[in-house]
């Protein structure tokens, strides 16, 4: 535990909810573990709605792929956010201190940031494409930017422990 | 495009390689002997943490993940406060007075933090 954290995150680590993670044998690996398995859910939807954005999967209707991976891609990253939060209650105090973790934090800003300006600006004129339609270059726009900022993003993730 | 969104990752993954998990902040040059009495003691995730007192000042010892130290013996009750401990390891490059343990002894008893 660190003293110069702002104090909500001081609390949270002091709190029952975070000292039950880390003082309980299997929830921190159990939790680890779900982030994990969530993120190899989550990356495999991501891309699979990247590539159809990037013009890939060019035979497929796009509202068709896109729809099926959109839900896995939600449900996934609910499992991310609760075992997430989870991870970052038992060490919150130095997490947030942590350049990696704020950059992390403000990478999935990002990402979901692109997800909701790919929904008011582009999805309309995707999922009405027919198989085989060249995709809108803002599409292509976000698609190219969710593989980056998301790849970033698992990148960060492993890298908190070594900073 | 590509190069672009590839090259700080490349940059990213390799800087990490080259810092920290958790043995790449500590000095593996200097390791040292911390021997005394436990006076705080937390069998914790992600990793136990006990703090000693030695002659000159007062050691923070991060030790392994619970599941790890139960299963090699090394207990919540091994490493109880007032426990005498002889923990050799390598000192933080980042905090002060902080070290490492690569292994422990209690009681005449060694066990295995790696």
């Amino acid at each position: 535990m660190t003293d110069a954290a702002p104090a909500i995150f001081l609390a949270l680590e002091q709190s029952g909810f975070g000292a039950a993670i880390r003082q309980s044998r299997w929830l921190y690996p159990a939790a680890n573990i779900g982030h994990i398995v969530s993120l190899v859910f989550f990356a495999g939807a991501v891309a699979v709605m990247d590539i159809r954005l990037l013009g890939g999967l060019a035979a497929t209707k796009p509202r068709q792929v896109l729809a099926r991976a959109r839900s896995v891609a939600i449900a996934a990253l609910a499992g991310m956010a609760v075992t997430g939060f989870m991870l970052f209650s038992a060490e919150a105090s130095h997490l947030v201190l942590n350049p990696v973790f704020q950059l992390k934090a403000a990478l999935v800003a990002a990402g979901l940031l692109n997800v909701a300006i790919y929904e008011f600006w582009a999805r309309r004129a995707v999922e009405d494409l027919a198989p085989g339609a060249a995709m809108p270059p803002r599409a292509r726009l976000a698609g190219l930017l969710s593989l980056g900022i998301w790849v970033a993003v698992a990148a960060c993730g492993r890298s908190i422990a070594y900073f | 495009m590509r190069a672009i969104i590839l090259t700080p990752l490349f940059v990213l993954l390799t800087g990490a390689a080259a810092a920290h998990h958790g043995w790449g902040s500590y000095d593996a040059t200097r390791p040292v002997t911390v021997a005394g009495p436990i006076i705080t003691s937390k069998f914790e995730n992600p990793h136990a943490t006990i703090t000693v007192r030695t002659s000159e000042k007062v050691w923070t010892v991060t030790l392994a993940p619970t599941s790890r130290m139960s299963g090699r013996g090394a207990t919540a009750q091994v490493i109880a406060v007032g426990q005498s401990v002889s923990a050799y390891g390598y000192p933080s490059t980042v905090e002060k007075d902080e070290m490492r343990a690569e292994r422990i002894t209690v009681d005449g008893k060694t066990y295995e933090m790696r």
